[in-house]
């Protein structure tokens, strides 16, 4: 056999790596790499060493690539790894890298699209707990590689005019993001904190929650629908006047000024916003 | 002193964001730190704002993994700008990565995967070195991979393929003698032969680690401490070189910091001995 220039080696060695199989061999034989490298010319190719024949030799690169893809998206996704248990959170994460490889120099990003992929993903039961839970854990990596914004300050609260307030916009931080679950995925990421191993069972409840990093430090709020249908239309642009009065509109029973004053405080205090546009 | 004038910035050991607290609180002493590049790239959080304190009160060095530099794939341009902005932010001494490539048809697959030694694949690794070095206005470092296979169309072996292409390519070399070991146990080459080939006026920094025995092949896991065997390749290196900067790499089942450092310490007995045996660095 002829002697592939580099670009054929390369796309050859690469589809057998990333090819999802579990057997070294079967990515050999697959039809992508076997149209570059028939397997019985595998020879002609890759040396054998003392111990390891040529297709073992790729066997090395073909295993690690799963278990380093693995181990990337785990430290993204702990709660829906530990969800799913060992066997199924590997069927995922094979699945997934087929259809959404990396295609960036930094693993950070891989995980961008898991949480749509679990809906259609095979072998994955409460497909929709999943999701939720993989939308709340990649809000989480993205609030703690959000670039760093400021806070508002209680100075730059107080400095605003009573009279202004109506018309005042609050600028959300880079790292803000705003999560409307179907299930109790909140829920079960708080069961994993402690020791114990007492996790909630998957439900359709709603959850509302907030997402907000101070002092580099990443906070999970939980909210209620009415405070997080407020700090919705804040974090679009609306001026207070506006988002407390759809707010009020749209609540039962209705907020009273005493609860909307509390929230203003936590989501301040917590590092929801970075400033104050009058 | 190397070609480049970099210089010997002593004994350090890979910056690990297990380890802030201890370093930032403690102060530990040690010479220098090497900063994985990628992890620092595209955050704007935490472990950027920690390792711009690290930067204040330690020299650091860049280490890569994505450069990809063997690939046939054009160079990735906004990877190699935000190096660059990278390298300006924390005063890198200097720049390295691996030769080896990534992944092709726009993928990555994240492993430093090996290349045929001959020379088309030289004359395309040189070409693209020196495309680096332009934009990055600085010497390129690169590493003796850990490979677990060779491909039947090389015609030069790795130390060849080394040497020439720091020469050709004037760039410095980051002899990870860990992987000299790696490789020579899974190719049945000298791991002194090889050591001996490197030119010793381009080898800017040394790499320690230990290693994985599989039984008929080793995985370059960064697992534990080194084995006596590497600490005397590395003895057999610096004799020549002379003082360079050297790390110990400690990347699975990462132990509190001063087991780490510890570990790194070995290093200066060596390290002494090379000064006293008048080649140093």
């Amino acid at each position: 056999m002829p002697s592939l220039a580099l670009g054929g080696l390369q796309r050859w060695m690469q589809a057998v790596i990333v090819h999802p199989a579990e057997r070294t061999r079967e990515a050999l034989a697959s039809s992508e790499a076997a149209a570059l490298v028939p397997p019985e010319r595998l020879g002609d190719v890759v040396l054998p060493s003392e111990t390891l024949d040529p297709a073992e030799r790729v066997g090395i690169y073909h295993d690690m690539y799963v278990l380093r893809m693995e181990e990337a998206l785990e430290s993204d996704y702990p709660g829906l790894a530990h969800f799913l248990g060992p066997e199924r959170w590997r069927q995922l994460v094979r699945g997934y890298l087929e259809a959404h490889p990396s295609r960036s120099y930094t693993l950070n990003v891989l995980g961008r699209a898991l949480a749509e992929h679990v809906l259609a993903a095979r072998g994955v039961s409460h497909a929709g707990f999943c999701r939720d839970l993989a939308r709340l854990e990649w809000a989480i990596v993205e609030a703690f590689d959000a670039p760093e914004t400021p806070i508002l300050t209680e100075a730059s609260l107080t400095a605003v005019p009573p009279e202004a307030w109506e018309d005042a916009r609050l600028v959300p931080t880079a790292a803000f993001r705003l999560l409307s679950l179907h299930y109790n995925a909140g829920s079960y990421l708080d069961s994993l904190r402690g020791e114990e191993h007492d996790h909630p069972l998957p439900r359709r409840s709603p959850e509302w929650v907030a997402v907000c990093r101070r002092d580099y430090a990443v906070y999970r709020l939980p909210l209620t629908r009415p405070s997080h249908r407020l700090l919705g239309a804040l974090a679009e642009g609306r001026s207070v006047g506006e988002a407390v009065e759809e707010c009020l509109l749209r609540s039962r029973p209705r907020p009273t000024g005493d609860q909307i004053f509390a929230w203003f405080r936590e989501w301040a205090r917590s590092g929801a916003f970075q400033s104050v546009e009058v | 002193m190397n070609r480049f004038g970099i210089p010997d910035l002593g004994v350090g050991i890979g910056l690990r964001p297990v380890h802030f607290g201890q370093i930032l609180s403690g102060s530990p002493e040690i010479d220098w730190f090497e900063v994985l590049s990628e992890n620092y790239m595209d955050t704007g959080g935490r472990p950027l704002f920690l390792l711009d304190q690290v930067v204040e009160r330690y020299p650091v060095a860049l280490h890569g993994v994505s450069l990809s530099v063997g690939s046939t794939d054009p160079l990735d341009r906004e990877y190699l700008r935000k190096l660059k902005e990278l390298a300006r932010r924390t005063k890198a001494h200097w720049v390295s990565d691996h030769v080896c490539w990534t992944g092709v048809l726009g993928r990555n697959t994240h492993d430093l995967l090996p290349l045929p030694y001959d020379e088309a694949t030289l004359r395309h690794v040189i070409g693209r070195v020196r495309e680096v070095q332009d934009v990055l206005e600085r010497p390129l470092v690169l590493e003796n991979p850990s490979t677990y296979l060779a491909f039947a169309s090389s015609t030069m072996t790795e130390r060849e393929f080394l040497a020439r292409l720091a020469a050709e390519a004037d760039c410095g070399l980051l002899l990870d003698v860990n992987n000299v070991y790696v490789s020579a146990f899974n190719h049945g080459f000298d791991a002194s032969e090889y050591i001996d080939a490197i030119p010793a006026d381009r080898v800017v920094q040394y790499h320690l680690a230990g290693h994985t025995n599989k039984g008929t092949h080793i995985v370059d896991t960064h697992s534990g401490p080194a084995l006596d065997v590497v600490w005397d390749l590395y003895a057999r290196a610096t004799a020549r070189t002379g003082l360079v900067s050297t790390l110990f790499e400690w990347d699975a089942d990462i132990p509190p910091l001063e087991e780490v450092v510890v570990e790194a310490r070995r290093a200066h007995a060596h390290r002494r001995t090379a000064a006293a045996t008048g080649t140093e660095g």
